[in-house]
Parts: C-alpha cells; structure tokens; sequence
C-alpha cells in the first residue's frame, strides 16, 4: 500500500477514530487503528469492539492495501510533523514508512486481516435527526448515567421516539436527567439504550451545524450515520426503568428562579461543600428567597438568591456536585423548581414548554 | 509542650490468650497453629518459650516441630480473641479516653498532662502493665515516647514485659543502625525499593535527601523521612466502630484450587461471615474486593461498586462475578479473600429512586438474613448455612 495526503486531514481522521480505541487492550491489535484503500479513498477503522468508529478521507492512493498501526503511536508521530504532504508506504512485512518533508519514520505495523470488521447494521428506516439536537441531547443528560456497574442497563442512555417526538433519559438513581426534542421526519415508534461512554464519543465527533445525520437502530447495535464518519455501537439489553413513573406530578412548593444567579451561588457554595465528605449544600426556601448554605472543615458559606416562591417553606439538603452537573448544561434564563418535602425529589423543568426535565434526589439530613 | 505517647503491645497475644484459659500451657512452648492437617497450618503465634527454639509466626507447622518436637498446638479461636482484645482497651481507656487501637493486639494512649494524676510517664507504664497482667492475666511491653513512631519503636525493643522510654537525642544508637525493613510502615516492596537507590538502614533513610525519596515513593518517601528522623505530629485517634474503613475475610487455602465452583464456594463460606459481621455493626458498603493469591505468591486484588448493602447474597453476587472475571483455571490459587468497603456515612444519606420503588425483594432478603443473624446467635454459627457448605469433605478451606 502507498498513498500521500496532507498531514492536518490524517490527524483529524486519526484523532476521530481513536475514539474509539482502548488506550490498553488484552489484544495488542484493538490498540491499533486499521488503514485501508477504498478505491480512491482511504477508509480508517478503531473499535474497542463495544464502540467502533470508521472514517474516510481523501488522499492520492497510489498503490491500494491494509495494514494496522499501533493508534496512540502513530497519532503522536504524525501531530509532530510538519503541516505538508505525508507519504506512506507499507511493506511486505507490514513495516509503516512515514516520510514528510526533511522527516522519515517508519512503524512496525500489524497485518490487517487480524482486525475485526464492524458489525452490518441492517437497513432499517433511519431516523433523520439535526446534529445540533442530537448534540444538545447528549451533552444535557448523558453526564447523570451511572457510572458503577450495580444496575448495568442504566450506565446506558434511553433514546425514545414516538412519530416526531424524540427523548433521551438518563438516570443513576440519584438524579434524572430527560431532553425532548422533535424530528422534522416521523419515525416508527423506538426504544433503544445506548451505553454512555459511546453517546460521550459521538457528542464529542458531532459538530453543531444544522445538518442532518441519520441513526439506524437493530437489535444489537446502533449506527450514527455522520456522512464521511459511521460510528456503531453495541447497545445495551434489557428493560429500562419505567421512568415516567418516578416523575412527581403534584408539588407543595414551587419556586421561579434565576439560572445563572442560582448557579454561581451554588457553585461557590461548593467550594466549601466538596471539602466534606458528601459534597453537601442546605438549601432554606422562606421568604421569597433561597438560602443556601454548607459547612465543612474548612469553612462556612452562606448564599442568599432572591426568587419567586408559591407554597410551603422547606428545608432540603442535595449533594452540590448533582446540582451543578445539571446547571451547568440549562440554557434557559430562568427555570422552575418543584419541591414536595425534604425528603422527594426536586423536578426541574422549563418555564416556558417542555424541552427538559430534571429530577434530583436530595440528602436526609438526621440533625 | 511535649507530648507523652504509650504504645502498648500485647506480647503472644494469641497463646496468651490461650493460656488464660488452658494454665497448662504456661512455662511449656506452645503456639496457636492452623489446623495441622492442612496446609493452612502454619503458626501464627508462638509462645515465648517456642521462640527460644526458633519458632517463629507464620512457620510452617513439620518447620516449627522440627525445631521443637514437644510444642504444643492450639488451633485459633479468633472470637476469644477479639473478646479478649475488647477487654484489654476496656483497661487501657480507665487510664486516659485518648486510646488509639492500632490492630487487635496493641493501641496508642496519650498521656501528656496525665502526670498529676498517675505521677510519671513510666509510672503509668508499670501501672497499665501489672493491671492488664492481674486483671486479665496477660502480658505486654510499652513503649514511651513523644510521639507514636517512637512509641512503637520503643515497645518493639524489650519483649515480652519490657517498659522503654526513647528519646529523640537516643536515635543514633537504637533506630538509625535498623535495617529500613524493621521500620514501621516500610514493607517488602518499599524496603526493596529502597534498597536499590542504596537505602539499607533506618540512619542513611534518615540522612536521604526527601526530594530523592518521594521521587521514588511520592508522598510517602517524605514521610518516611520525617518518620526516620524521629519526626512524627499525627495525633493518637481515639476511634470506634465509625473508623472502620473495611469489614473483610481471606482464608489460605488447604490445597491449590483450579476449580471455579470450589473456588466459589470459599467465596460464599467468607461472605457469610464478612455479611453477618456488617450487619451487625449495620455498615452498608458500595465496594466489594476480592483478593486472590496464586500459587506462586503472585497477589491480585480487583474491586467493584455495587449499590450499598449488608447483604451476604448481594456481597457474594459481586464476589462471585469479580472471581468469574478474573479467573484463569492455568493459575492455581492458594489463598481466597472478599472484603466490603467503602461505607455509607451514617448521619447523612443520599436517597436513592429505588429507596421508594417497589424493590420489596430486597426488604425481604433483608429479613431473611437477619433471621438467620437471629439464630446464629441463640443457637451458634452452624445450626444454619447455605445448603452448598454443608457437604464437607469437598470443602478446601
């Protein structure tokens, strides 16, 4: 094989499909990146075989072939050179020749047949979806999947689509984290879970412009169709929480607040929270206003935000660090809390329609 | 002001033990052993007359007879054991409520500003000393410094029944020539460690350069090299119950085991106990660890986070799967552990959607596992057990 492309092309295709590439591997080959002439093009592959991504790119193929090359090293090698054509050459013995400008450096390589191919997704309608929403919807829930094993279904995200509508949730059991969002295409009626980790990848290969991607579901995997990038991952087996059933409809006391003023208290009130033990933040809601304060070892913090309160006056205890993860991806300027006691979640939703819901489970306090 | 600082340190503690309730024992060399047969046997405990024939703990035992034909064996009873130590702290917190205790057989007490009450330091040593040897008929060594290292250098020095008082203008002569090894808190990895950058004794850890250490240690090289100088502020905690960090298990086992089944059911016999134990000090973990020893010595430990519990199905469930994981039939394995960490703290909790979702299966294990709690202790620890134990002969532990 032997082809030449510019440098900055083959780094960002390399970088992509790293992605996807486990930093250490019980098989020394899935630590590696697959290479391959597709006619006229260069096709590249990384697969930790739950999530793989394949990309392709433009180049001068000169000569066609396959080889793999260790991922970590050769993205290393080729950020260092220069921005300038790069010549690639593979050898009989699957020895890399890299060579641009003034540099040469060659690369043990492995054979390609020993990679494992990416599952066939079969051609199901796909769902027609804006990158910007699919972006958004990731980067709003996926931080409340779980991150410890106990319950494997809910490290995954649900995605769910009903004609135009479509949800994704996430939840840990601590919190709940739901984005709804509509479809310019209906869809059949789906429900698919989708491990976190890849949703993570995908967020970060999504760029935010208007275009359309495509994502095909089977049983067993999930494609996100990017164009000149596939990503395919397994998706997770089993029934999902019923979620509807754990959102409170009835409130005692619903508050109208300021986003970005609630969330630069809260977020000093952390400083002083994360130094404790359980990241711990009391919240006192009176008087038309939200008194938030946390003690610890280090010190004391009192914060008070002014704010639109109906109802009852509550005392309730979170842990900062839920709190946070879920203002720092709202957008809206301001944002309503509902409260039932000390000890039932918080619902977060929108003023104004229905785009997110979050649900925060707080801390009992024995005082 | 300067503080005063007692370790004191139960000599034989085991066989001590023992001989409290068997006077037999006395005057003869005796050691608490695994059981003979099997290859868990080893001593765990000599007595002092033993010692005198070169048995030493963790010996094996045709080792230890060999030495000492006419030693007595005792198998272990850790139960009495542990009673034994509650007892001793019992004694011990009569003296001063700054009691530390540093492992079942020895504690840290501070006694600075005590003098008014038991006159010196050395005064209350020979005090603590012949009330822990009338009271409970066992025998200890104190060590008396200002500060804890020192303390427990010091008691290390003179055994059994020695009282040391060292000082700081006394390391030259007594710490600095010990091979870094002897030292508190240097193992064999770190003292292998050591050795290579040309650290052989406690005095030239002492003269090291810090920068050079925690280079090669991290943190820990800087505080090795304070400790060597003598140099040690940690103050004594007194703790209880709320300091445990791990409740945990292991067992060696009495022939290697290639068999995943069997290997389970060595798992299932430790979670039992590892289960009842945080049940009844009521600590729910969120992380199980197993610990398995291959036949070459060759150690792994590999953990998993599960959603807080006590119970025994639920701790043997992540144990069982770690081992499943983990397991390679080509590495005979030699020793088993399974340990729950990790524990909720108790005046906070985070609430959970589950706690109010209808996992009724899980109050009913809850149930379940207490009742039998509840038997075990009216009518003892095997009246019942899970059906898979009870076949004896098969089980290799």
């Amino acid at each position: 094989m032997k082809f030449t492309c510019m440098q900055n092309n083959f780094l960002e295709v390399i970088l992509t499909v790293q992605k996807a590439v486990s930093a250490r591997s019980s098989t020394p080959i899935l630590e590696g990146i697959l290479i391959e002439t597709e006619k006229d093009v260069l096709k590249l592959v990384g697969t930790n075989l739950e999530l793989g991504i394949q990309s392709y790119m433009e180049a001068n193929i000169i000569q066609e072939g396959s080889v793999v090359l260790p991922s970590r090293l050769l993205s290393e090698v080729i950020r260092k050179l220069p921005d300038a054509e790069i010549e690639v050459t593979v050898s009989d013995n699957n020895a890399v020749k890299i060579a641009c400008l003034n540099s040469n450096v060659t690369l043990q390589g492995f054979p390609a047949d020993e990679y494992p191919s990416l599952p066939e997704i079969s051609e199901n309608q796909p769902i027609e979806i804006s990158k910007m929403l699919l972006s958004n919807m990731i980067r709003e829930t996926v931080f409340a999947v779980a991150v410890d094993e106990a319950r494997p279904i809910l490290t995954g995200a649900l995605l769910e689509v009903e004609e135009k509508n479509v949800t994704m949730v996430c939840l840990d059991g601590y919190r709940l984290a739901l984005r709804r969002g509509m479809l310019e295409v209906p869809h059949e009626d789906l429900r698919v879970i989708i491990p976190g980790k890849s949703l993570v990848e995908v967020g970060k290969i999504l760029d935010d412009d208007d275009q359309t991607i495509s994502i095909t579901v089977s049983d067993r995997h999930v494609l996100f169709d990017l164009g000149l990038t596939r990503i395919i991952s397994r998706v997770l087996e089993g029934e999902y929480i019923n979620y509807k059933q754990i959102i409170p409809e009835d409130y005692k006391t619903r508050v109208k607040v300021d986003t970005k003023i609630l969330s630069s208290s809260i977020d000093r009130a952390s400083l002083i929270a994360r130094e404790g033990k359980n990241n711990l933040i009391k919240l006192s809601l009176q008087d038309q206003k939200m008194v938030i304060t946390s003690n610890s070892e280090t010190g004391q913090v009192y914060e008070e935000v002014p704010l639109l309160l109906e109802g009852k006056d509550l005392e309730i205890a979170f842990n900062a660090r839920y709190f946070m993860d879920m203002l720092k991806v709202i957008e809206d300027q301001e944002m309503c809390l509902d409260f039932t006691t000390g000890i039932s979640p918080c619902v977060v939703r929108p003023i104004k329609g229905s785009n997110f819901t979050y649900l925060l489970l707080p801390v009992r306090i024995f005082a | 002001m300067e503080r005063a600082i007692l370790l004191v340190d139960m000599n034989a503690f085991f066989i001590s033990c023992e001989t409290t309730r068997r006077p037999e024992l006395a005057g003869r060399p005796a050691a608490v052993a695994g059981d003979p047969k099997h290859r868990s046997g080893i001593i765990l405990a000599p007595n002092y007359e033993a010692r005198k024939y070169g048995v030493k703990t963790t010996m094996v035992l045709h080792q230890a007879r060999k030495l000492c034909p006419d030693i007595v064996l005792v198998p272990p009873d850790h139960g009495f054991y542990e009673r034994k130590s509650r007892e001793v702290m019992q004694v011990l917190s009569q003296f001063t409520p700054v009691v530390e205790q540093n492992s079942i057989d020895e504690a840290w007490l501070d006694a600075t500003g005590c003098e008014a009450l038991f006159g010196s330091t050395l005064e209350l040593a020979q005090r603590i000393m012949k009330e822990i040897q009338s009271k409970l008929g066992l025998p200890c060594s104190i060590g008396i410094a200002e500060n804890k290292f020192l303390a427990k250098v010091a008691a290390d020095m003179k055994k059994p029944m020695g009282i040391t008082m060292l000082g700081r203008e006394e390391l030259d002569e007594k710490l600095w020539p010990l091979p870094v090894g002897r030292m508190y808190g240097v193992g064999k990895q770190t003292a292998l460690k050591l050795n290579r950058i040309g650290v052989f004794t406690i005095g030239q850890l002492a003269a090291s350069k810090p920068e050079l250490l925690s280079d090669k240690l991290g943190k820990w090289g800087n505080e090795l090299h304070r400790l060597a100088n003598g140099i040690d502020p940690s103050p004594v905690l007194p703790h209880a119950i709320d300091e445990m960090k791990s409740i945990g298990r292991s067992t060696t086992l009495s022939h290697d085991l290639t068999d995943l089944m069997l290997a389970k059911k060595v798992i299932l016999a430790l979670t039992d106990e590892v289960g009842s134990s945080a049940r009844k000090y009521k600590k729910r973990g969120r992380t199980i660890q197993i610990t398995i020893k291959y036949s070459d010595f060759k150690t792994i430990t590999r953990q998993k986070k599960i959603a807080a519990t006590f119970l025994t199905k639920d701790i043997y469930a992540a144990g069982a799967e770690l081992l499943k994981e983990n397991w390679n039939p080509k590495q005979p394995i030699r020793l088993l552990g399974i340990a729950i960490t990790n524990f909720e703290s108790d005046e906070q909790d985070q609430i959970s959607f589950f706690d109010f979702s209808t996992e009724s299966g899980q109050k009913k294990e809850e149930k379940l596992e207490a009742a039998v709690d509840q038997i075990r202790e009216k009518h003892g620890l095997s009246m019942i057990k899970p059906a898979i134990l009870l076949s004896q002969e098969k089980n290799p532990y």
